[in-house]
């Protein structure tokens, strides 16, 4: 079948098809981004917490920027280029273009990374950290250790025991598994970590699986039988075994050691169970109800049963279902310390949670987190000061962060800067943000830190002028430069300390959120625009030859998604990175 | 639409000074945001360097719509079915505004009683 219209115009549009299609297609992203920025804007006047503002390093936005609209430049040429029937001048701007859709990503990535590498805390008293985790390791009696010391890089034996200090450790003396919940990376990571500590998890009690209905014993009497029975003769062997008629009902003698394999042999026990159980609840119930209306004089709605009439399927089910525990309790010998990352576990008194709802029973054990610090926020702390009524100087010298001498000096210095800026925006009838009076960034720490270093005075002049400028630490702090691990003060929060922590990911906040849905959207939206545009350098020779109009049109059709991605840029980097 | 092959080695030229223009604006709206002497309205970000930030945006846009995908010579249908998409963009947005005039929760902004007016619960 011959398209048509594909490189001469209709006469109702004057147009060719592709070019209807593109901007039809354009029309529907506008309003796929528009919705999106209009969820920032309500993300953002709703927000009851402090914004982060211009919280990017403006630079890689800044060149990403450059480069998208050279880009846009070079797409126009390639198709110019073919209108005019140059080949291998179209070749030469296409090729510019998709290199600077590379060069995009590659700086995305870098941005993205930094990101991910990066952790911030809130304090239960609202002060917030960002910085970069110390490593950690659990020393031969299972206490937490943490390196604070930078320097020589860790062996590779060392790699493999360290973890970033930011885990919970529990002195585990039981375990819960809920079995359809149990996440199986996480038993194998437990197990691994008991195996590191010579402690091996074995089942607390029996355990009997009737998986079939038929397997149950009615009697009491008769079932303590057959447990008996089971229990003698496997009382030598400790691995789970089948029993019953058809052979899908499972004992699992105490003492057996957890496995992987052993849990979803139980998981599948149970689940078929509660499938046999479901089918014959539903029946009864069937049956039950269609005697309770035979037996109703009345003759009420299906939905409705006289007074008195009651339905109880329970009594009714004697013999007719399996029975499988859904759950399975492991023990130590003795309390073995077993550490979990800290936002896979909700901690308690005694008894702690993951994330699969598996439960830990043991004392929580100390476990600070170790964080190497490059930037303190007190905006929040501020804000809920104003909130209710009291003097937010106050409160943040009450702060338990201000127990740090190192700190104490990092907020002397601090305020004496603030001091000088009031002074100097007083005269033009000015005021410090609340950025600049509850905001130490870690150009401010580093700032401080040199000032430290020369023995200068708190509020001294000198100070501002020795901030690190814009191309030190492109995507933000470097933990690796050797002064900025000086500046950036380590702390141990104690674990009731923290309230909340997350890497700088969507979790964080909602301004995380919208940034990594908007960019992340836009960035695939140039990877798709950058590999329709190779398409057309590398595999379009033959289309050229045969009918060169054609493909200057699809080249257009592919431009002009191209300048479209570099629109939604334009509006994505002021309100991102600037605003 | 600059079809002929004349009109678009003429067109060329001005490709590349719209080009430079858009360096050239994307400086500016780094330079307000970030220098000292350039900060508008109240020190630090406010309303008057949002207010410029989303002007010079939306000349930029413009900019690019009008040169580089040719909407300054295009047919008409292109207009109507772009058109329609950017007021169901602005609706979107409208969507946002119309929020806070929402009398279930805000209450009558006149009179200020609202039917609904929780305590807002402290988080510790």
């Amino acid at each position: 079948m011959e398209i048509p219209y594909t490189f001469t115009a209709r006469k109702d549009t004057g147009l060719f098809n592709s070019k209807i299609g593109i901007w039809l297609f354009l029309a529907s992203e506008v309003m796929l981004f528009g919705g999106l920025f209009s969820g920032y804007v309500f993300l953002r006047l709703y927000a009851d917490y402090p914004w982060p503002e211009r919280a990017l390093p403006v630079l890689p936005g800044l060149i990403n920027t450059f480069v998208l609209i050279g880009s846009s430049v070079t797409v126009v040429f390639a198709w110019a280029s073919l209108k005019m029937r140059q080949w291998g001048r179209f070749q030469f701007f296409m090729g510019i273009t998709i290199f600077c859709a590379v060069i995009f990503m590659v700086l995305k990535g870098l941005e993205y990374n930094a990101k991910w590498h990066h952790q911030a805390v809130r304090l239960d008293d609202f002060t917030i950290l960002e910085g970069h985790t110390h490593k950690a390791e659990l020393d031969e009696r299972g206490h937490l250790h943490i390196h604070h010391e930078h320097g020589a890089e860790p062996t590779e034996e060392e790699k493999k025991r360290q973890f970033p200090a930011n885990v919970v450790v529990v002195e585990a003396e039981e375990i819960n598994f809920t079995l359809v919940r149990a996440h199986d990376p996480y038993v194998k990571d437990i197990l691994a970590k008991a195996k590191e500590r010579g402690a091996v998890p074995v089942l607390a009690d029996n355990a009997f699986f009737y998986g079939s209905p038929k397997d149950l014993p009615i009697d009491a009497a008769e079932r303590k039988k057959l447990e008996d029975q089971l229990i003698k003769s496997h009382a030598s062997g400790k691995e789970a075994v089948r029993f019953g008629d058809k052979k899908d009902s499972l004992y699992i003698p105490k003492d057996t050691q957890l496995t992987v394999d052993l849990l979803d042999r139980a998981e599948d026990v149970y689940l078929e169970a509660r499938a046999i159980n479901g089918e014959v609840r539903t029946k009864v119930l069937r049956k039950l109800w269609k005697d309770a209306r035979e037996a109703d004089k009345e003759d009420l709605p299906n939905f409705k049963l006289a007074e008195g009439i009651q339905i109880d399927p329970e009594e009714h089910l004697t013999g007719l279902v399996a029975e499988a525990p859904s759950a399975l309790t492991f023990t130590f010998e003795k309390p073995v310390a077993l550490h979990f990352k800290r936002s896979l576990i909700r901690e308690g008194e005694g008894s702690s949670k993951l994330k699969d709802d598996t439960i830990i029973k043991g004392a929580v054990a100390s476990s600070p987190m170790g964080l190497a610090v490059d930037a303190v926020d007190l905006r929040w702390v501020a804000q809920r000061a104003h909130e209710q009524g009291k003097d937010p100087k106050t409160v943040i010298e009450g702060l338990w962060i201000m127990e740090n001498p190192e700190f104490k000096e990092i907020w002397e210095r601090h305020s004496a800067q603030l001091a000088i800026l009031t002074e100097e925006l007083k005269k033009d009838g000015r005021e410090p943000t609340e950025n600049d009076k509850y905001r130490i960034d870690w150009q401010d720490l580093v700032a401080f830190h040199r000032a430290h270093e020369k023995h200068l005075e708190p509020g001294s002049p000198e100070v501002a002028d020795l901030r690190p400028g814009m191309f030190e630490g492109i995507t933000g702090p470097n933990h690796k430069i050797e002064e900025n691990q000086h500046a950036f003060f380590s702390i141990d929060i104690p674990n009731e300390k923290v309230g909340f922590e997350s890497l700088f990911t969507p979790k964080w906040n909602n301004y995380y959120a919208i940034y990594f849905t908007l960019t992340g959207l836009h960035g695939l939206h140039v990877v798709g625009g950058a590999l329709v545009l190779a398409y057309y350098m590398f595999f379009s020779k033959g289309l050229y030859r045969r009918n060169p109009e054609w493909l200057a049109n699809r080249v257009e059709i592919g431009g002009l998604f191209w300048h479209f991605v570099d629109l939604v840029w334009i509006f994505l980097f002021p309100i991102l990175y600037l605003m | 639409m600059a079809d002929s092959v004349e009109e678009i080695k003429k067109a060329q030229k001005l490709y590349i000074l719209i080009g430079l223009v858009l360096f050239v604006f994307t400086v500016v709206t780094v330079a307000v945001a970030t220098q000292p002497w350039l900060d508008f309205g109240a020190h630090g970000f406010d309303k008057a360097d949002m207010t410029i930030g989303l002007l010079i945006a939306t000349v930029k846009a413009t900019l690019v719509g009008a040169i580089f995908m040719h909407l300054n010579h295009e047919k008409k249908l292109v207009y109507w079915v772009f058109g329609l998409g950017i007021i169901m963009g602005i609706a979107l947005m409208l969507l946002t505004a119309l929020s806070f005039a929402d009398p279930i929760k805000y209450g009558n902004p006149k009179t200020g009683d609202g039917f609904y007016n929780p305590e807002i619960p402290e988080i510790n």
